[in-house]
């Protein structure tokens, strides 16, 4: 895990300005603000600003994926409970956009608990298969309430604001999203380069090791579950600006499968290669008029030539980069 | 309590079924601490099932099994590490795809106090944390002769570095009882005198149990061994003596010659 490796570094050399976060930080933000001024076609901004919270949905698959090694195919329950949260808050329950999430987030974690508790003491496939059939059954669920709209969904939001920055306006939108995204990056680096972190990286690579150094396993695994739950409800909720339309297809176990497809895209050992996947997965459809299904196609290779070329996702070759160039610099000194 | 009796360990009538089949019909084994006790037997004698009992991975069908005053039997398997039972596992246990330090650094989750919450805001229970882990992790390097191989990858190590690894891991949480599961088997003789040196200078006041078929290093480690055949105990007795018995002779000329050295 190269995330505590930096980490170990910077705590090494204790006092100096971890530059290289700060590098990183800074051409983060310098690229959105480039993108959020630059862009001027309102429909080229809302799709960025969609792509983030696609990307935190993809960052909290990983969360699992990367952090835990479970594949998380019922993930898409929690996004669709996010995204029903503000639409049933805002047209059933007169409640404001943002108190909608907040629900939808903390309905997710309890649910994440009840979840969690039932599931996690099963590993690898059974997982993978329980949580897909308990998302089945949540999509059923919001098919037939009236809460839910049945299968029109719920639509004609009043006003989809946070704080005084109205997500209708595309370009407030982006950033909006993208502050989130960062915000989230920020605290989940800094959540795997802790006590917490460390565990689930040990308990990821060996179970009956972590277990024998004092490691509550199930405890830690319903942990990172019950972590990852609301940042999924969070982008639930953050697409609504986009698709101004919550419809039972949220919770379609093929809005997990995507942001699958985008974490081992961008790499699942990387804290933003999930994001680096997301903005491929979402970008370039938009540009080349996929069909949905030859988008499977197209993506399908995709992995398939990622998987035999950089076996840990794109980030890799990014990777691969900066270490020619730090060698190069060596070299220079 | 065990511990005021002078034993480490003291486990009275122990039974293990599984399903139809009995591994083990009724062990009583004392360990006196700060030994280094030899579990050998041949195998399906149930070494391995005691062994797992001992440090709380299984847990027994019938008897009591106390270790430095705990019922590991009521205790889950994490709880008994915690409370400084530490073992290694037969086949190489080590975080492969991290480097050695960090290795060290998840090893010492259980000394660690700070939450996610701490380390994002740099408070100083994250920064205690990390200079007591600082100053094990160089004092278990050094004694393990890693200090080298610090920023080297766990899994590109040789055989013989990767068992010392496990046994470093294994003493980021200052154990009082360490379970080794054959700790030798599959290194050569130079390697093997290597761990045994290791083995010695991190005993002290340490008890050490060891499930082995080298019995060099068994003679050369050990103050005691138990003998094990089909379940039960044959004979417990100083190695030299126990291994020249005429059961314990007769019990391995029925599996294997080359067993006994």
């Amino acid at each position: 895990m190269t995330e505590s490796s930096i980490a170990l570094k910077a705590q090494g050399s204790r006092g100096v300005v971890p530059w290289k976060q700060v590098l990183l930080l800074g051409s983060v933000v310098a690229l959105v603000l480039g993108i959020g001024l630059g862009a001027d076609s309102p429909f080229l901004l809302s799709l960025a600003g969609y792509t983030c919270g696609f990307a935190l949905f993809a960052v909290s698959v990983n969360v699992m994926l990367g952090g835990i090694g479970e594949v998380p195919l019922g993930h898409c329950m929690f996004f669709g409970i996010g995204a029903y949260a503000p639409a049933i808050a805002m047209n059933h329950l007169g409640l404001p956009y943002e108190a909608g999430i907040l629900l939808g987030m903390g309905f997710s974690a309890v649910l994440a608990v009840l979840i969690g508790w039932l599931t996690l003491k099963l590993t690898g496939a059974y997982f993978s298969i329980v949580s897909w059939g308990l998302s089945g059954v949540a999509m059923v669920t919001a098919l037939n309430l009236e809460i839910t709209g049945g299968p029109l969904g719920l639509f004609g939001f009043t006003r989809l604001a946070i704080g005084p920055f109205d997500l209708s306006d595309p370009r407030t939108y982006f950033f909006a999203t993208a502050a989130i995204l960062l915000l989230v990056l920020i605290v989940l680096a800094n959540v795997r380069s802790s006590r917490f972190g460390n565990a689930l990286e040990s308990i990821r690579q060996g179970r009956h090791l972590a277990q024998s150094l004092g490691i509550n396993v199930f405890r830690e695994r319903l942990k990172a579950l019950v972590f990852s739950a609301p940042i999924a409800a969070l982008a639930g909720a953050l697409c609504i600006p986009y698709t101004q339309i919550v419809t039972p297809e949220v919770m379609s176990v093929l809005r997990t499968v995507d942001a699958l497809l985008a974490v081992l895209i961008g790499g699942t050992g990387l804290l933003f290669g999930p994001v680096i996947g997301a903005v491929i997965f979402t970008i370039l459809p938009q540009f080349l008029q996929f069909d949905p299904n030859v988008k499977v196609l197209v993506f399908s290779l995709i992995i398939i030539f990622i998987m035999v070329v950089a076996p840990g996702g794109l980030h890799q070759l990014f990777k691969l980069i900066e270490r020619r160039l730090e060698k190069r610099s060596e070299g220079r000194a | 309590m065990s511990s005021s009796s002078g034993y480490a360990v003291e486990a009275v009538d122990v039974k293990k079924t599984y399903g139809g089949v009995s591994a083990l019909k009724g062990v009583d084994i004392r360990i006196p601490q700060g030994s280094i006790y030899g579990l050998i037997g041949p195998n399906g004698a149930g070494k391995s099932t005691l062994f797992d009992i001992l440090c709380g991975i299984t847990k027994p069908t019938s008897g009591t099994v106390n270790v430095m005053g705990m019922d590991v039997a009521a205790l889950p398997a994490y709880e008994v590490a915690r409370r400084g039972v530490g073992r290694t596992f037969q086949r190489t246990a080590i975080f492969g795809h991290s480097t050695v330090y960090e290795n060290l650094l998840y090893a010492s989750y259980g000394r660690m106090r700070h939450s996610a919450v701490h380390r994002l805001l740099r408070l100083p229970v994250w920064r205690e944390d990390m200079n007591t882990f600082a100053d094990k992790a160089r004092d278990v390097l050094a004694v393990c002769g890693l200090t080298e191989l610090r920023d080297q990858l766990a899994s590109a190590l040789a055989y013989g570095i990767q068992r010392r690894l496990a046994v470093a891991i294994m003493l980021m949480n200052d154990p009082k009882i360490i379970f080794l599961d054959e700790p030798v088997a599959g290194m050569n003789e130079v390697e093997t005198a290597d761990f045994i040196q290791l083995l010695r200078a991190i005993s002290g006041r340490r008890t050490i149990v060891i499930v082995e078929h080298d019995m060099a290093a068994i003679g050369a480690l050990c103050d005691e061994v138990m003998v094990m055949v089909d379940g039960r105990q044959l004979v417990t007795d100083a190695p030299e003596r126990a291994l020249k018995h005429p059961d314990v002779v007769a019990a391995y000329l029925g599996a294997s010659d080359d067993e006994l050295v």
